[in-house]
């Protein structure tokens, strides 16, 4: 029996190191993947660490406001004399903290009742699956517009849970469609004849199967969260943060005349710039994880 | 975002009415001559073409100074709120003690349709101001400066009398700024029995209460009335309006046609100030009210082909004003201490660089006409210039405690400074958050909070929900307009039936919860409500020493901190039209359409 235990405990082993090898193999292949995997780390770090590497209270030089890019101010400064580049630094943790909640929250109910309804099917499926096409007819933006206006999402985490709560819909009916689909072929019917407990089944049969899935889903889910709250912020719907993505474009713009005259647009390009970086970033790591989990797409 | 600079909402505020007229474009109009004259409405974003040409409607198609026309124009004075430019009214004579006004109207004025403009239509519109909540024409029993009587003497004068028992001496004022509509085209919209409604509302009990409500009721129905036409009796008539723009016709039978120089008027749709820094810069418009600009934009606007910039007076000040029902604000010392704190040069410098003036100190009065009102004693005033060991003194009188550099509350609690601002002010939140800095800098902790719009901030401020917030004050030129900002129903103090009354903090509408009695330095014991009441049936002279002591009052109180008071700044073209208004001009506080409709507007030969 023990031997047998490490026996599996080696295959295991021998299964991860493989699986990384295939990684690093996929990563080299196209260098572009790799610099993707840098980018998103790089911006978790900056959420991370990034505003410990300034003060609360940016410093501000009044005499120096909307100044030009230079080696001291690499974005320039915005309207009160402030560094634009240590906005977005220190402005990165609400967004990617509230875009990390949203993906979560996205998955793991869009999961839970895509496999429950697509395993269980049924009355229960008939339910869920009009609860989602409910939830999927109900406009994402004028929702938001009307909630901000009773909610202020003074905290990512509350930010990130009403993205999360409006954004499961879509992966729900995937998941539920890929479950419909997997729970008829063989693997499935065997493990079924084996008198394999359901949690066995759903756990250890079906989510695998679909884990590298679920996984890009919650890094498009990411890049979709972060969209929608700058946009938020933008539009001015939301409560003023100095610092924040969304409220950079907004004053750039309607503030600074960003679109008008060229003083204010390095304030403009810095957070763009920061969200074009960190959607390309996703984007070269969802084009590695798809190889990485789609044997038929190795190009070996 | 809605992205009016606040000035635009206080120039609404304080009746000034910031219409835009607009600049020519170079096309030469149908009509020949005159040409097309361009401009936006900086009150107003966005054309609705299905809004009706009805000056009461908020969104309508009708265009103050263009196609709306009050019975005259109030010239917003320094100091004297009886001073007009004539509109539909060609003259007035006002009874020494302001006990009446008559009104003759200008003999040649005709609507667009050709009909005469008569004393009928005053009386109609008079009836109609009623259904709108007018000063003069108020049904809240024992309202200040309310009309008792309208008279029809001939069919081009009309004479109005004031209720004695509780007189304002800007009842002329409130006579003259009302609406004139075409009771040919409008005269269904009042019932047969309106005026024995009114009537009836003037009383007590159950009765005049129904008919109060009955009125009120109307003017529902009145903003939502939609004439068939535009019917006219300004130089100007709607023709059509599309998302995209409203076009005007000049209108031929009105009683200055000879002297409007352009044929047409074009009012541009826009959503935001980009679109109308955009507009200014390529030299579209012949005029556009204050719109807030940050500086590398205005020196774009300002090397536009024929761009003229006219700078004048503006009414209104902003202050930082404190809800004193809430420590530490209650303390007059802390007050002070952030008034020494506060750099207001560099707070307009970022702000409001071309908006604005830093206020010369606290004294509720715009720094124009407190020269004015206040003479020699202006300078004698404390400044309050920014000055760090005043504020520490001051703070240390208040009992506040330093620790690790930051203030906190005299029993060691944290003590957070929180300002409100409505989103979409920017000039107001980049103050705030200029504020915050300096405060922030030195040991005050301090936060910017946006409210969604300004009706809500208003709503939320009024309930007593802020520490401090941004307050519009100096709302000139009535010398009572100007301190009920600071001493009127948002301080506790409301005038009912010519009796001042005083409601305790926190109940009916009283936000700021200042002392009743305030002793002042210099002066004495002072009821800053009451001296505020006696301004309203007070003349120019007998309001000079109450203004004094009320200015002093202010200024030791500091119920707001002064900040900047507001310049009319406007932008005009002279590459099509010439005959602008000088610097300084008081028709600056009027819409273009009036400096139109005067015939000083001239085409550039």
């Amino acid at each position: 029996m023990s031997s047998a235990i490490l026996e599996t405990g080696g295959t295991a082993a021998a299964m991860r190191r493989n699986f990384w090898r295939g990684v690093w193999r996929v990563m080299r292949r196209k260098p572009s993947r790799l610099i993707g995997a840098v980018i998103v780390l790089g911006f978790a770090f900056m959420g991370v660490f990034g505003p410990m590497f300034h003060p609360e209270l940016l410093p501000r030089d009044p005499d120096r406001i909307y100044a030009p890019m230079s080696a001291e101010h690499w974005f320039g400064t915005d309207g009160q004399g402030r560094d634009v580049l240590a906005q977005v630094v220190t402005g990165s943790r609400y967004v990617l903290l509230s875009a990390l909640v949203t993906a979560v929250i996205t998955v793991v109910l869009g999961t839970a009742i895509g496999l429950f309804s697509g395993f269980k099917r049924g009355r229960w499926d008939t339910v869920l699956m009009r609860l989602t096409d409910m939830k999927l007819t109900i406009p994402g933006l004028p929702l938001l517009l009307v909630l901000s206006t009773v909610w202020s999402f003074g905290s990512a985490v509350e930010m990130g849970l009403v993205l999360g709560l409006l954004g499961w819909g879509g992966v729900a009916r995937a998941v539920r469609a890929q479950t419909l689909s997997l729970r008829e072929r063989g693997f499935i019917e065997a493990a079924r004849g084996l008198g394999l407990p359901t949690t066995h089944i759903v756990g250890r049969e079906l989510l695998p199967s679909m884990a590298p899935y679920i996984a890009m889903n919650m890094l498009i889910a990411v890049t979709g969260a972060v969209y929608a709250q700058v946009g938020l912020f933008f539009l001015g719907v939301l409560p003023y943060e100095a610092d924040n993505w969304g409220v950079m474009l907004n004053l750039s713009v309607f503030g600074g005349g960003a679109l008008t005259t060229t003083a204010a647009l390095p304030y403009m390009l810095a957070p763009l710039l920061a969200i074009l970086l960190f959607t390309l970033g996703i984007v070269l790591v969802v084009d590695a994880m798809d190889e990485i989990f789609n044997p038929r797409l190795r190009e070996e | 975002m809605k992205r009016l600079a606040a000035a635009a909402v206080l120039l609404s505020l304080a009746a000034v009415t910031a219409c835009s007229s607009g600049s020519t474009t170079g096309d030469k109009s149908a009509g020949g001559g005159g040409g097309l004259f361009t401009t936006i409405d900086v009150n107003r974003p966005g054309i609705d073409p299905n809004a009706p040409a009805n000056p009461y409607n908020p969104k309508g198609n009708s265009f103050l100074g263009y196609n709306a026309m009050k019975l005259a124009w109030i010239k917003n004075h320094m100091t004297d709120p009886n001073q007009f430019y004539p509109g539909i009214a060609e003259s007035w004579e006002i009874a020494p003690d302001n006990s009446s006004i008559t009104v003759k109207l200008q003999p040649d004025n005709k609507w667009s349709d050709g009909k005469p403009v008569t004393a009928e239509d005053v009386r109609l519109s008079i009836g109609i101001a009623y259904t709108q909540g007018s000063t003069a024409f108020a049904i809240t029993p024992g309202a200040a400066g309310a009309a008792a009587d309208v008279q029809v003497v001939d069919d081009k004068t009309v004479k109005v009398t004031q209720d004695m028992t509780n007189p304002s001496a800007k009842f002329a004022r409130g006579v003259l700024d009302t609406y004139v509509a075409p009771a040919h085209v409008w005269g269904s919209v009042l019932p047969a029995d309106f005026w024995d409604k009114l009537k009836a509302s003037r009383g007590t009990g159950a009765d005049a209460e129904k008919a109060r409500e009955e009125i009120t009721a109307l003017g529902q129905k009145i903003i939502a009335f939609a004439p068939p036409k535009d019917v006219s009796a300004g130089p100007f008539v709607l023709q059509r309006a599309n998302p995209g723009e409203a076009l005007l016709v000049k209108n031929k039978n009105f009683y200055n046609a000879a002297n409007v120089a352009p044929d047409q008027v074009k009012f541009l749709n826009y959503t935001g100030n980009e679109q109308i820094w955009n507009y200014l810069i390529s030299g579209k418009l012949d005029h556009a009210g204050f719109t807030a600009a940050p500086p590398d934009v205005m020196n774009k606007i300002k090397q536009a082909s024929g761009a003229n910039i006219i700078k004048g007076y503006s009414p209104v000040a902003v202050g930082l004003a404190f809800n004193q029902s809430k420590k530490p604000y209650d303390n007059v010392h802390v007050r002070r201490g952030l008034a020494y704190l506060i750099d207001r040069e560099q707070v307009v410098k970022v702000a409001s660089p071309e908006g604005g003036t830093p206020a010369v100190t606290t004294s509720g009065i715009h720094q124009k006409p407190a020269q004015e009102w206040l003479g020699a004693e202006l300078g004698a005033l404390e400044p309050y210039k920014h000055d760090v060991a005043k504020a520490e003194e001051e703070f240390k009188a208040a009992g506040l405690q330093k620790k690790d550099g930051k203030w906190t509350l005299a029993d060691g609690t944290p003590w957070k400074l929180t300002m409100h601002a409505p989103s979409g002010f920017s000039d107001w939140i980049s103050a705030q958050e200029n504020i915050k800095g300096q405060l922030t800098e030195n040991g005050v902790d301090a936060e910017v909070v946006t409210v969604a719009d300004y009706p809500l901030y208003l709503e939320e401020i009024a309930a007593g929900k802020y520490d401090a917030g941004f307050w519009l004050i100096a709302l000139g030129p009535a010398p009572y307009d100007i301190y009920q900002r600071l001493y009127g129903a948002s301080n506790g103090w409301t005038n009912v039936a010519g009796k001042i009354q005083h409601a305790a903090p926190g109940k009916g509408g009283n936000w700021m919860g200042g002392a009743e009695e305030i002793d002042v330095e210099g002066v004495g014991k002072v009821n800053p409500g009451e001296l505020t009441g006696k301004l309203n049936a007070a003349d120019a002279e007998a309001a000079k020493p109450i203004m004094l002591q009320l200015a002093k009052t202010a200024n030791r109180d500091l119920p707001v901190i002064q900040l900047w008071d507001y310049v009319n700044t406007q932008f005009t073209n002279t590459g099509r039209f010439t005959g602008w208004p000088e610097q300084d001009s008081d028709l600056l506080r009027l819409p273009a359409g009036v400096w139109i409709q005067l015939g000083m507007v001239k085409k550039t030969s």
